[in-house]
């Protein structure tokens, strides 16, 4: 079976300007896949023409196995970035009007939208106006009108921005809900946090172009790992090694605790056999593994600030 | 297929549930409501009894003026007399119709006939409210209403006749009554004093005393001694200006008496000169469209020629109107960014067509919403006597026309809405779009302009020339109507149309497509030429 989402040698030009370049990644089916990118490297873009909103300059896409996403666009579930509602629908009816373009028969839509509402903590709103709910009551609803006609692939484009923690968990919950019952999840964001919890993949784009595409083992294994660590003559006796590459006073700010740098693939059990070894009182030996975070800005910052000041 | 009927029936729903719409809807029948009463209601209650002040500086011509406001006032009477009766005798005449099973054919031709013999009289005839063909007033002569005992015995004859269980006849106001001069001011003083002194009651500054009661003064009329020569004015003092009823009538009770003096000056019987003034020269009118033997032009033909702009001013309303809802609606649906996830569940020709539709099914309900109320309403209005009016209707709207009106709101309602919804598709608020919408206005107006012309001249060069440009195709066409074109045009510019029709739609879906997508700025014309020319969004 083809994977739900492959990209080949995709370039999206408007104008002069080249908002995608040359981008190739596929997603497996059954994944959660995070799409990861500074503001305008080209995320939304790449989404749109996934959809079949947009068209490649150049390149091919393949969406459920076909090139036409809308031939298939009962099977896929999309969130934009921008959220919108129609201010005068009800909440339920707004839903159901999503699921029913997507080829759900009414009656079903509609009990489907009801049964939504309630597993997500809206179940007091379905007969509100839109325009009666919150931002993040309103987002919650797109997300759902997104996922109601029970899609095998779900395309969300920011899902997290604007929701505050509460909520950003409760988006968590949702899409950890899509995976367990099998389905395949692309989600853009530029909050690695979230795509350290829930993705297995991630997909890293900057100015237009692929910079990362693995698992998130892969991508923290980019960064050196660092091992902090405090006791009488531990500068002497592990600043030197060959696995070090660098010994800085902690970051974290705590006295006297030395900050080790390793080199890749090194392994930090060695440098505590040789701490042992070498008789080195140890008061504090922490292993710490980069974040996400640290990963992204390796990865994009100089792109990013180049962008900005673009 | 499916999924244009399901953004449709949306669109609908939605317009529908909208206040603008139930506006739209009760707004025409409430100003045809108006239309109806308001001119009636205002003539029995809205104006009060206006006082005025006569300062006769003659030996009989107060007299004269003074005749001519009783008369006034009785014609007042009479015709809120002749509505009463009206209303009183509506299920009467009812029944004696279906007694006599006249059908309206008959009805009508009995209506043309009268009409015929009336227009060989003298009497004004208004073929637009058949309930008031004549006003009973003029029917009955002056000498009559001014004779006070005649006068009674008439008003108790007029309702005697009506059935016993009719509503009691209440009298109107008068219209203008006399007052005499306040106790301070002098008849002995002169013109400039009296006027001097009157100025404050005329400014409504003071309020007259009559007797016991305070009344505002309406006016005051000085008739100068000689004021049938033509070096002396008769002075009228007034702060309204717009109602010169009392004026007028004063001037030609005058004029008529200054007339008859100078008859009889000059040896000649008023009576004669009266006869020779009522000679008329009459015509029959014609037309050689029609089929032999039945060619005389009736009141039905005249009223079918003015038919069309009515049909003209609904299309424009109603297309104007709609194409306004969907322009709105798709700067809401682009404004919110909702487009985006319609267009990953639909093309955006479905989108485009859909929403439409669906503005056009909510142009329809309207359309059949303000039929059923005009019909309505008159049923309503006319009484029992409602369904020769709403035969009269059927009588004039031929099928051709209703036809034509079908056709030509379907033609121009798609030809606007995809010019509206491409505009639409490129704004991001209605300010932007306005910059837009003001040439298209410049346009719309043009058939509103042409619409009372063209049916004098409905075959002209101008009414040709503008058939043919499918912006006013509809309007124009609809109103030439009446005068049966040339069918090589008729088809003709129905085939442009249709053609513009669809080449608006290619070029917006496109403008559409691309547009959609796009924040910030409204793009440039060049900008919008370069999507025009692009194959992909």
């Amino acid at each position: 079976m083809s994977s739900p989402i492959e990209l080949r040698n995709v370039t999206k030009t408007f104008g002069d300007f080249r908002a995608v370049d040359d981008v190739s990644f596929t997603v497996p089916a059954g994944t959660v896949c995070g799409f990861l990118g500074p503001n305008g490297a080209g995320k939304t873009t790449c989404i749109r023409m996934m959809l079949d909103i947009l068209r490649p300059t150049s390149g091919s896409i393949s969406i459920l196995g076909t090139p036409r996403a809308l031939d298939v666009r009962e099977r896929i579930g999309y969130l934009p970035e921008e959220k919108g509602l129609y201010k005068k629908m009800t909440a339920t009816a707004l839903i159901a009007y999503f699921s029913m373009l997507k080829g759900v028969a009414p009656a079903v839509a509609k009990k489907t939208a009801r049964e939504l509402l309630e597993r997500y903590g809206l179940g007091d709103f379905q007969n509100h106006k839109c325009e009666a709910l919150s931002k993040g009551m309103g987002q919650k609803v797109q997300v759902l009108a997104s996922i109601a006609h029970d899609p095998d692939l779900v395309i969300l484009d920011e899902p997290f921005s604007g929701l505050d923690p509460v909520n950003q968990g409760v988006m968590e919950e949702v899409i950890r809900d899509i995976r367990a019952r099998g389905k395949t999840v692309l989600f853009s964001t530029h909050v690695m946090s979230h795509a350290e919890r829930i993705c297995e993949r991630i997909v890293v784009i900057a100015a237009g172009r692929i910079v990362f595409d693995g698992s998130v083992e892969k991508a923290r294994s980019l960064l050196p790992t660092i091992v902090r660590v405090r006791g009488t003559g531990a500068e002497a006796a592990l600043a030197g090694l060959a696995e070090v590459t660098e010994a800085l006073p902690s970051s974290d700010g705590r006295e006297g605790v030395l900050e080790l740098r390793l080199r890749e693939g090194a392994n930090p059990q060695e440098l505590l056999k040789i701490a042992f070894e070498q008789g080195v009182a140890l008061e504090v030996f922490e292993v710490v593994d980069p974040n996400l975070h640290e990963v992204f800005v390796h990865l994009v910052g100089e792109k990013a600030r180049e962008a900005a000041f673009r | 297929m499916m999924q244009i009927y399901r953004v449709a029936l949306r669109e609908y729903l939605e317009n529908v549930k909208t206040k603008g719409f139930w506006i739209g809807i009760l707004l025409f029948p409430g100003m045809l409501w108006m239309l109806i009463e308001l001119p009636q209601f205002l003539e029995e209650r809205g104006i009060p009894t206006r006082h005025v002040v006569i300062i006769d500086r003659s030996e009989d011509l107060g007299e004269i003026a003074r005749q001519r406001i009783t008369l006034l006032n009785r014609k007042k009477v009479l015709t809120s007399l002749q509505t009463h009766i009206s209303k009183a005798t509506a299920e009467l005449r009812e029944q004696m119709m279906e007694d006599q099973e006249i059908d309206t054919g008959q009805l009508l031709d009995q209506l043309e006939k009268g009409l015929e013999q009336l227009s060989r009289s003298d009497v004004e005839i208004n073929p637009f409210s058949p309930n008031q063909l004549v006003k009973l007033g003029d029917l009955i002569p002056e000498q009559m209403l001014l004779n006070d005992v005649q006068w009674a015995q008439f008003k108790k004859l007029a309702l005697s006749q009506l059935p016993a269980d009719a509503p009691p006849f209440t009298e109107p106001d008068l219209r203008f009554r006399e007052v005499p001069l306040i106790d301070d001011v002098s008849l002995q003083n002169s013109n400039e004093e009296i006027e001097e002194q009157l100025k404050p009651y005329l400014r409504g500054d003071k309020l007259y005393k009559n007797g016991d009661e305070e009344i505002e003064l309406f006016a005051m009329v000085i008739i100068p001694a000689n004021a049938l020569d033509r070096d002396h004015d008769v002075r009228f003092w007034s702060s309204n200006l717009a109602d010169t009823d009392l004026l007028d009538a004063i001037l030609a009770a005058l004029s008529e008496e200054a007339r008859d003096r100078e008859y009889s000056r000059r040896g000649i019987a008023s009576d004669v000169v009266a006869e020779i003034a009522s000679l008329r020269v009459r015509a029959e009118n014609f037309d050689p469209n029609k089929e032999e033997g039945d060619e005389r032009v009736g009141i039905r033909d005249k009223i079918r020629q003015y038919v069309p702009i009515g049909f003209v001013y609904m299309l424009w309303i109603a297309i104007f109107s709609i194409s306004q809802m969907l322009l709105n609606n798709t700067i809401e649906e682009k404004s919110n960014r909702i487009i985006e996830v319609l267009l990953s569940s639909l093309s955006t020709n479905q989108l485009l067509m859909g929403k439409v539709l669906g503005v056009a099914a909510v142009g329809v309900t309207m359309q059949f919403a303000w039929i059923g109320s005009l019909i309505g309403i008159l049923n309503l209005k006319a009484g029992p006597s409602a369904t020769w009016v709403a035969d009269l209707i059927a009588a004039v709207i031929t099928p051709e026309l209703l036809l034509g009106f079908v056709f030509y709101f379907i033609a121009g309602y798609f030809f606007y809405a995809f010019l509206f919804a491409g505009i639409g598709s490129i704004c991001n608020t209605i300010k932007e779009a306005q910059n837009f919408m003001g040439p298209l206005m410049l346009l719309m107006m043009v058939p509103l302009a042409t619409m009372t012309f063209i049916p004098n001249e409905p075959n002209g060069t101008i009414a040709t020339t503008l058939s043919w440009i499918p912006f006013w195709t509809p309007f124009v066409m609809m109103n030439r109507m009446a005068a049966s074109p040339p069918e090589f045009e008729i088809y003709g510019t129905a085939v442009v149309l249709l053609v513009s029709v669809g080449l608006v739609f290619l070029l917006s879906a496109r403008i559409f497509r691309i547009g959609v997508l796009r924040t910030g700025q409204p793009p440039k014309l060049l900008e919008l030429l370069g999507w025009l020319k692009s194959r992909t969004p």
